[in-house]
């Protein structure tokens, strides 16, 4: 469902991605984990076609982001870190503004808000102007308006920052939900625990490059390690940097 | 309409309507004052076209439809070019820069309607102070020369469709220059607009200089001035066709007014679908460069300027010296904002060095002093456009960041002081070695130069004041872009306080003297009763200026020590 094929990325001078090659099949939950400033958000970036990589190809279910963009896009479903919000819509505006430019037919898109709306428990603000919600209410619309379309492939960007422990649990749950539902979760997190949980693969970046990819076990194989994902994470990262 | 058309134009109405219950709900005072100050605004352009367009009536000269329409096709030419280069500029910041472009083009939103949804909000921004002031011209001269009804209903129609075509240039221009080089595409931004500037202000001083040789009850040299501006008349000209469009409706010409409009729409949508056109394939490609085009992360040092600017602000406490030292910071880190100081200080030299022309000429005391009048409202002008962009939005833009400032161990009172001194300093320093300039070049008077200077100061201390102050009161947290906060209500508010504040000053300290000169034709001393209106217009002016820098720092300290963050 994504393929990322020998892809690179240059800002300038400066190698933001190397030779990133990597195949994930739809349904499984995959985590992207890395340092600071190891291109985590420039692959997300390139995998939504913001950014086009100065060499290499980004597919996703088979469309070439730098050709069928658009295409690509209507299969996505992307949750920033920092979620947008028109502040003068109501959260029920938002689904409907979300609903209409992914083009479902009217009917389908009210049946879908209602479905949302009762899965992330907005009925109680969600005809207030989301202006006056509060991190986890603005967190909590945008994951419903990403998953208003049933996208093939949902790109999650640290989702747990600034919410509850309760929301934390909900949002886990959801993202196994929709994996076992065939869509492909893309994960880019720096909380190990919740990769370790969830993930069915782990990809560690490092300077641009793809440092090990696979399950939890074959990482401690690669790092020689039968600690936690974090005592491997660790690991491997430093060796990366002191090579 | 295609279907994301819909949805975008559906998103629009919705923003719109509750923006508009928000203010009506929780900000009526806000509403009224906006609605009030409108129509005064409206009102005095109204009255003194009205004024001008009656005399000109009056005095049946020979050509005045000529006159005229010369008048209107220059009108269109400058708010046309002033439309090309602001919506360009506020176009680059809302495609390329704020966080809705960014949200918008992670959905499958198809890239000339994101331009499109865009264009519109950039339009409606960049040309309502052209509705503001050019309605009421058009209004007047309608009322003046009691014109047929078909001007009326075309009028809006006719501003309309004119819109859409600088405004399209404006977006190609913006998508070219992000495409072609987006590593420098502010500095080239903001060069076009400067170089336009300077070739139209030498075009015109060029022009005004014939023109004061010229005597116009001359036929012949009448028709050779205007021959120069045969330009602006060309029949391949946009702005041409509004003025041959609302000249015809005027006489009640039905069939020329729509074949006029009919140019004007079809060649403003044709603009705008070449720039949509244009968009569509390269807007999401420059976004692109844009973000990538220079280096990840660039390394900024310290600077000696950093450290002589507070070594010579030692005067004050340290937390407003490190707030002053902050702001300057900012400043000199962003070449588009002192690039701009730099190309406005050196078209006033330049227009000051001209000026030093008409002295050689001989022209006489009385327009020797006129010319210096105009020099010294020339400078304090460009003090006021520098406030309204720079110091006014600078609370404003702490935006968001603002409770770090407001948690800091400091009074908020601090934080205003900070940024008044910033910009007196900054103010003084650009506006008094200018004035100086300009009238060591003029050769005026010892005394002129003296009351210059004591208006210059009053003027860039009280200025400041009212730019801080109201920027205090009337602050817009949510926008980042600081030439959409300038041209807001707070912004609008702030220049015309300022406006009105300069050339209070300018009659109070240096009218006296200047009149007296401009009256007399020898250097005969000023009569004692004249004398005295000098020396209380001084006094007046500088209680002015502390009030106009002390009651919006106060109002400003008092709104910013309520508010919660």
């Amino acid at each position: 469902m994504i393929e990322l094929l020998d892809v690179t990325k240059r800002y300038g001078t400066k190698l933001a991605v190397d030779r990133l090659s990597l195949t994930i099949p739809a349904g499984e939950l995959f985590a992207f984990l890395g340092p600071n400033g190891a291109g985590k958000t420039t692959t997300i970036k390139m995998l939504c076609g913001l950014l086009f990589p100065t060499s290499g190809t980004v597919r996703v279910g088979g469309f070439d982001l730098a050709t069928h963009g658009d295409d690509a896009r209507r299969l996505i479903a992307f949750v920033p870190d920092t979620p947008y919000l028109y502040e003068k819509l109501t959260g029920r505006e938002f689904l409907r503004f979300i609903g209409d430019l992914y083009g479902l037919d009217p009917a389908r898109r009210l049946q879908k808000e209602d479905e949302v709306i009762e899965l992330f428990r907005l009925g109680e603000f969600v005809d207030d102007l989301t202006e006056r919600y509060s991190h986890g209410m603005r967190q909590r619309t945008v994951f419903a308006a990403a998953l208003l379309h049933e996208p093939k492939v949902l790109i999650v960007d640290e989702p747990t920052v600034g919410l509850d422990p309760k929301s934390i649990r909900l949002l886990k749950d959801l993202l196994r939900k929709q994996a076992r539902g065939g869509t492909t979760v893309f994960l880019s997190t720096h909380s190990l625990d919740i990769a370790q949980e969830l993930a069915d693969r782990i990809g560690i970046i490092d300077r641009g490059k793809v440092v090990c990819c696979g399950t939890l076990d074959s990482l401690r194989q690669q790092a020689d390690l039968a600690g936690t994902l974090e005592e491997v994470f660790l690991k491997l990262t430093t060796e990366e940097g002191e090579e | 309409m295609t279907a994301q058309a819909t949805v975008f134009r559906w998103l629009r109405t919705r923003l719109m309507v509750h923006g508009w219950d928000a203010l009506r709900q929780s900000a009526r005072a806000r509403l009224i004052t906006i609605i009030l100050c409108t129509l005064v605004i409206a009102g005095v352009v109204f009255g003194g076209a009205l004024e001008g367009f009656l005399l000109l009536r009056k005095q049946s000269l020979p050509g005045t439809g000529l006159i005229l329409g010369l008048l209107f096709d220059f009108l269109f030419l400058t708010l046309g070019i002033m439309l090309i280069f602001s919506g360009g500029l506020i176009l680059y910041g809302s495609l390329f820069a704020s966080p809705e472009a960014r949200f918008l083009l992670a959905l499958p939103a198809r890239a000339d309607q994101v331009f499109a949804y865009k264009f519109a909000g950039a339009i409606g921004f960049s040309s309502w102070a052209f509705v503001l002031l050019g309605l009421p011209v058009l209004a007047a001269f309608g009322v003046a020369y009691s014109v047929a009804w078909p001007y009326w209903v075309s009028l809006p129609f006719f501003l309309l469709g004119f819109l859409l075509l600088p405004g399209s240039i404006g977006a190609i221009a913006c998508l070219l220059v992000v495409n072609l080089a987006p590593r420098h595409r502010r500095q080239i931004l903001i060069a076009l607009a400067a170089f336009a500037v300077v070739a139209a202000g030498w075009f015109l001083w060029t022009w005004a200089s014939s023109a004061l040789g010229a005597n116009i009850s001359n036929r012949d040299a009448l028709t050779g001035l205007l021959g120069q501006l045969a330009f602006a008349r060309d029949a391949w000209m946009p702005n041409h066709w509004l003025t041959l469009g609302l000249q015809a409706a005027a006489r009640g010409n039905v069939p020329e007014m729509l074949f006029r409009l009919a140019l004007v729409w079809s060649n403003g949508l044709l603009a705008y679908v070449v720039a949509a056109w244009v968009s569509h394939l390269l807007y999401r490609r420059g976004f692109n460069r844009l973000q990538t085009g220079g280096e990840l992360r660039r390394r900024y040092g310290p600077s000696r300027l950093d450290h002589w600017l507070e070594r010579s602000l030692t005067i004050l406490d340290k937390p407003t010296r490190l707030l002053i030292v902050k702001d300057f910071r900012t400043f000199r880190r962003d070449p588009g904002q002192w690039l701009q100081i730099v190309i406005f200080v050196g078209l006033g030299l330049t227009y000051f060095s001209n000026s030093r022309q008409f002295y050689r000429s001989d022209l006489g005391r009385p327009f020797q002093h006129g010319v210096a009048l105009v020099n010294l409202l020339a400078t304090c002008m460009l003090l006021c456009a520098y406030m309204g962009r720079f110091i006014y939005p600078m609370l404003s833009l702490e935006g968001r960041k603002f409770w770090v400032l407001g948690l800091m161990p400091i009074r908020r009172r601090q934080l205003l002081l900070g940024k008044f001194g910033f910009a007196a300093v900054g103010a003084l320093v650009i506006a008094g070695p200018l004035i100086l300039a300009a009238d060591f070049l003029l050769g005026v008077s010892f005394t002129a130069t003296f009351l210059h200077g004591v208006t210059i100061a009053a003027v860039a201390i009280g200025l400041s004041g009212l730019a801080v102050g109201i920027g205090a009161i009337l602050p817009n947290f949510r926008e980042t872009d600081p030439s959409k906060i300038a041209v807001g209500f707070g912004g609008t508010m702030n220049l015309l306080a300022g406006l009105l504040y300069l050339l209070l000053e300018i009659a109070l300290i240096a009218g006296p003297h200047h009149l007296h000169a401009m009256l007399t034709s020898s250097d005969a001393a000023m009569p004692t009763a004249l004398f005295v209106l000098q020396c209380v217009g001084v006094i007046l002016g500088i209680a002015l200026a502390t009030a106009a820098t002390l009651i919006p720092l106060r109002l400003g300290t008092q709104t910013l020590e309520a508010m919660e963050f």
